[in-house]
């Protein structure tokens, strides 16, 4: 009895995707339509994301020191330094190594001789933070260490920068949100449209006896059914979409740290297809719910 | 078989559909409730198969008290109803044989049953050689029977009839009221909700008069007619 409900309800379902086929294309349409857009959101929230952390982790500071230090001086700071909270790197360029790095550039190998030998270069630690928040207020500390002279961090474009990368995660997010709305909205929508049209056949079946549960599951695999389909669809146009767009960025515009992790790109169309399996279903259940008020 | 006691139905709105409603059908009658256009008929009618909830009363179905269902028991209790309506509420895109198959496919019952069952009830309407017609190739009369035999499929102990012959011409009425009698005969009660006079007269059954909310007048016990 059980095998022959599951088969009836089966055949059921694709009976009615069959004979409303129109309606159903219409469906998985919207699905695929809605799903490329959640997708393409994703996509373009992790791109930002990126964009941001990598332009954030390119900020330093550049502590510079006042007077000679010796090595082990040199070494008691540097460790200092590192211990502080939100330091993610210190990284030490000794007076001699910042004439060396001077010569290089200019192309001369006489500077110190040219400058009476005496060096004009400080020791100069050059630090990141874990955080691009935090960078000011290392900086502050920093300058409150005895021996420093200066530091630098980009004051005052360092918080346009933040602004900025901040806004841009703000977007991000905003249009993954806007597109989820908008798909589950456009979903149930076309589904209700489906199981609208079908309000004569649940009435009956009602009346007759059938319970909830045995009317609800046809509608159910029928909005799983259009669900994966319209997934299977986006995934494919996304997954193509992404890689071509990938290819095109890389070779031409190098410079955009895009996001081209092949199991993160995976989790993106996995979770298409679980949203667009789910999102028809539960659509089917709860239009078909209206109808089954007793 | 069907007992209501002290039956009241007030809509939402404020309409009051039935007041103080007392009627008791024993098992195997048949009976015909009329009236005129909103009186009470078919409100008095969908508290049978509990498509409404009475709002004051006790609705009481072969000793099922339907005011006590629980929401998913309704559907066990409609298995025992079989409804007939006035516009036959057939799938449109299913065949004769598909439609009255379709009453016992979704209550489960496995597919040799449900040929057996739907060729036996077909047979029992006469329809049994348009099996594979769509309804929409059929007279109204024959829809009807469709109707007819899927209320009847899984053999219940009511039979329930909104208007079954308001859209149909003489000839089909008195068809479908044969069938209904015949159903009757067999052993299933029936509740027939009419405007059709003249076919209450000639059928010479019990007759509840509705008017106005109210049991006016109930034959009960003689086989009344009443004037056109």
């Amino acid at each position: 009895m059980a095998f022959d409900s599951a088969r009836y309800i089966l055949l059921q379902a694709l009976q009615s995707l069959k004979r409303n086929i129109w309606l159903s294309l219409a469906s998985v349409l919207t699905v695929t339509i809605s799903l490329i857009l959640l997708g393409s959101a994703v996509l373009f929230l992790a791109n930002t994301a990126q964009v941001a952390k990598t332009f954030e982790s390119q900020l330093e500071i550049a502590v510079f020191l006042e007077k000679d230090y010796s090595r082990e001086q040199l070494s008691d700071l540097q460790k200092q330094l590192e211990r502080m909270e939100g330091v993610a790197s210190v990284v030490l360029t000794t007076r001699e190594q910042a004439v060396w790095q001077f010569e290089e550039t200019m192309g001369s190998d006489s500077l110190l001789e040219d400058l009476g030998g005496i060096n004009p270069f400080p020791d100069k630690f050059t630090i990141t933070a874990t955080d691009a928040t935090l960078v000011e207020g290392i900086a502050n500390k920093i300058m409150a260490i005895e021996g420093v002279s200066k530091v630098r961090y980009g004051q005052g474009i360092l918080e346009k920068l933040i602004n900025f990368t901040h806004w841009l995660r703000w977007v991000g997010i905003t249009v993954v949100a806007a597109f989820s709305f908008a798909s589950l909205l456009l979903i149930s929508l076309s589904i209700k449209t489906n199981v609208n049209s079908r309000a004569k056949e649940i009435q009956i079946m009602r009346l007759v006896g059938a319970s909830n549960a045995f009317i609800r599951w046809p509608f159910l695999i029928e909005g799983l059914i259009i669900g994966l389909t319209g997934a299977l669809v986006a995934i494919l146009v996304v997954g193509l979409g992404y890689s071509w767009l990938l290819q095109y960025i890389v070779t031409t515009l190098a410079f955009i740290p895009v996001v081209a992790n092949q199991q993160f790109i995976i989790n993106v169309l996995l979770l298409m297809l679980l949203s667009g399996m789910a999102m028809g279903a539960v659509a089917s259940l709860l239009s078909v719910r209206a109808y089954l008020k007793f | 078989m069907i007992k209501l006691k002290n039956v009241s139905k007030i809509y939402p709105n404020g309409a009051r559909a039935l007041l103080n409603i007392d009627l008791e059908i024993d098992k195997g009658e048949f009976v015909f409730l009329v009236g005129p256009s909103g009186a009470g008929k078919s409100t008095l009618i969908k508290l049978l198969y509990r498509e409404e909830i009475a709002t004051r009363g006790q609705v009481i179905i072969d000793n099922i008290n339907l005011m006590r269902l629980k929401p998913r028991e309704v559907p066990l209790v409609r298995r025992n109803i079989g409804v007939v309506f006035q516009d036959f509420k057939l799938l449109p895109n299913k065949t004769v044989f598909e439609n009255v198959a379709f009453a016992q496919q979704v209550l489960g019952k496995n597919k040799k049953t449900v040929k057996e069952n739907t060729l036996r009830t077909l047979e029992l309407v006469g329809l049994d050689r348009k099996m594979a017609s769509f309804p929409s190739q059929l007279s109204g009369g024959e829809q009807q029977r469709v109707c007819v035999a899927r209320a009847l499929v899984n053999r219940p102990k009511i039979l329930i009839a909104d208007e079954p012959t308001g859209n149909l011409d003489m000839e089909n009425a008195l068809g479908i009221m044969e069938l209904l009698d015949q159903i009757n005969k067999m052993g299933t009660t029936v509740v027939m909700a009419t405007h059709a006079l003249h076919i209450v007269d000639m059928m010479k059954k019990r007759v509840v008069r509705v008017e106005a909310g109210r049991i006016v007048e109930d034959s009960k016990g003689e086989a009344s007619t009443i004037g056109i």
